[in-house]
């Protein structure tokens, strides 16, 4: 029996959803005077159960909304849900946003260091990492720039390079594949495979089935806060494809 | 309170890194870069000590050196607190996207103006010898208020920091209180000046005995009383505890506010 790394027992994660936000004491003041019901709960998750075991690639699938990130973010440590069980064993790396954190002003190689501590590097680490990053990021003379100056697509190199180097025991990936040209995606998915071979656990975002189905072993399809469904790659494929072909709302 | 040591200690690279970042940020492009941070207190030292010893006639020796030895300390805590409040929200984008402890926003902020503070003695020492000034050997006992003030300031920053989470007009309340209690505390005048009647007032306000303790020690060359020192460093762990203790009640929901 191996090891379950992530847990759900039955996760509900309800945003307040503000139609006007108070952002100020005066707007807080007059809500009070005209008591109106400005806030809606919005449930993201509406419950929700499934775990993960030690080593596994599970890709999470769904439309816009279904509450993939949501999940994904619960099991990064962002957000608290607001009930249910939630148990994650072992270090998180997330692939979540490349580049969050990243000062403009700070040159490439000031952002290596800065970024990595964010995501739990030590100093040493960095450092023993940081020829590795600059190589694989494919940024050349630009590491010395602030990053203010890279592309969109050097940006996004630099952050994954980054992320790509922290050795997390579960690896969270949202979707970010979409960046860099054909070349740099596919290094990006050797990174992933990389990762499987060595039997860490994945969880793998998207909406696009043929990569998850090249991916993982086994798919979550999720849908309007609900698990639709757990199993093959192949079953939830055929399930996606009939939500995908229904109109938005019915279910 | 543990809790926090624990935070800190496990991201202290972070919380360096991330003072560093704040100073390297603040000096980067400017000619003189770090000099500033040596030559801004001077010039507000220069305008301050001209008003109040030339214009306003103060009856104090040597202004310079008395004004100095809290003008110093009351900037570090002004412009700490005034980083620290939009420490959390100005990380808004990166606690939305990565788990980090949120404590370590707040604490760097602190830090990084501990760093510029303790740069700000090298001027002070500069007027000193420029003025003739005696060092008196009270200098030793200086680490005592400074602990006092930045365990206040952390304090204070915590609260805010949390504060300005939930209401956005949190940052401009701080700044319109931090110049009510600028001329409240006795930065550029002693408790002396005040009419004593009025003595009980001052004695709410925790700025007095931090700033009490710099002055005598680098000014008069006294220590203060055990009982200003037991106030000062009181005021610092209560404002710490009161202020961390807000902060970490809330901080599971800042991810939904900011």
């Amino acid at each position: 029996m191996r090891q379950v790394s992530i847990r759900f027992e039955n996760v509900v994660q309800r945003f307040r959803v503000i139609r006007e936000r108070p952002d100020t004491l005066r707007e807080a003041f007059t809500r009070v005077l005209r008591y109106k019901s400005q806030i809606f709960d919005f449930e993201a998750l509406k419950g929700v159960s499934f775990s993960v075991s030690d080593g596994e690639t599970v890709g999470i699938v769904g439309r816009n909304g279904s509450g993939k990130s949501t999940t994904l973010k619960i099991i990064a440590g962002v957000y608290q849900p607001t009930s249910g069980v939630v148990k994650v064993s072992g270090h998180v790396a997330a692939l979540i946003e490349l580049g969050a954190g990243f000062h403009a002003d700070l040159t490439g190689r000031e952002n290596i260091v800065m970024n990595g501590l964010i995501l739990g590097m030590s100093r040493r680490e960095i450092q023993a990492r940081e020829e590795g990053i600059v190589e694989f990021a494919e940024l050349g003379d630009f590491i010395d720039s602030p990053v203010k100056q890279y592309s969109t697509g050097m940006y996004m190199r630099l952050g994954f390079a980054i992320a790509a180097e922290v050795d997390p025991d579960i690896l969270l990936v949202d979707e970010i594949l979409a960046v860099g040209d054909a070349g740099f995606q596919q290094k990006c998915m050797a990174r992933i495979e990389d990762f499987r071979e060595r039997g860490k656990t994945i969880v793998y975002v998207s909406h696009s089935m043929a990569t998850v189905k090249q991916l993982c072993t086994r798919a979550l399809l999720i849908h309007e806060g609900v698990l639709l469904a757990d199993g093959p790659p192949d079953e939830i494929y055929d399930k996606y494809n009939e939500l995908l072909h229904q109109p938005v709302g019915a279910t | 309170m543990l809790e926090l040591i624990s935070e800190v200690r496990r991201n202290r690279e972070l919380i360096w890194a991330l003072a560093l970042k704040e100073l390297r940020v603040r000096y980067k492009r400017s000619a003189l870069g770090f000099i500033w941070a040596l030559l801004n207190p001077l010039l507000m030292m220069v305008i301050l000590a001209t008003v109040f010893s030339v214009v306003m006639q103060m009856p104090v020796k040597q202004y310079a050196v008395f004004l100095l030895a809290t003008l110093l300390p009351w900037t570090f805590f002004a412009q700490s607190l005034s980083y620290a409040v939009e420490s959390i929200v100005g990380n808004g984008d990166l606690l939305k996207k990565i788990y980090i402890g949120k404590a370590v926003f707040p604490v760097a902020a602190v830090l990084s103006n501990v760093i510029n503070f303790l740069l700000s003695m090298i001027p002070l020492v500069v007027i000193l010898v420029v003025l003739r000034f005696p060092f008196h050997w009270t200098w030793i006992y200086l680490p005592v208020p400074f602990l006092a003030l930045v365990l206040f300031t952390l304090g204070c920053g915590f609260f805010c920091a949390a504060a300005h989470v939930f209401f956005r007009d949190v940052s401009h309340i701080v700044q319109n209180v931090l110049n009510a209690w600028f001329y409240a505390s006795p930065v550029i005048y002693s408790l002396d000046f005040v009419p004593p009647k009025y003595h009980i007032f001052f004695r709410f306000n925790p700025m007095l005995y931090i700033l009490n303790g710099f002055r005598l020690a680098i000014y008069n060359g006294q220590l203060p009383t055990l009982q200003s020192v037991a106030m000062s460093l009181g005021c610092g762990i209560g404002a710490l505890i009161a202020g961390y203790l807000l902060f970490r009640r809330h901080q599971n929901t800042f991810v939904f506010y900011v």
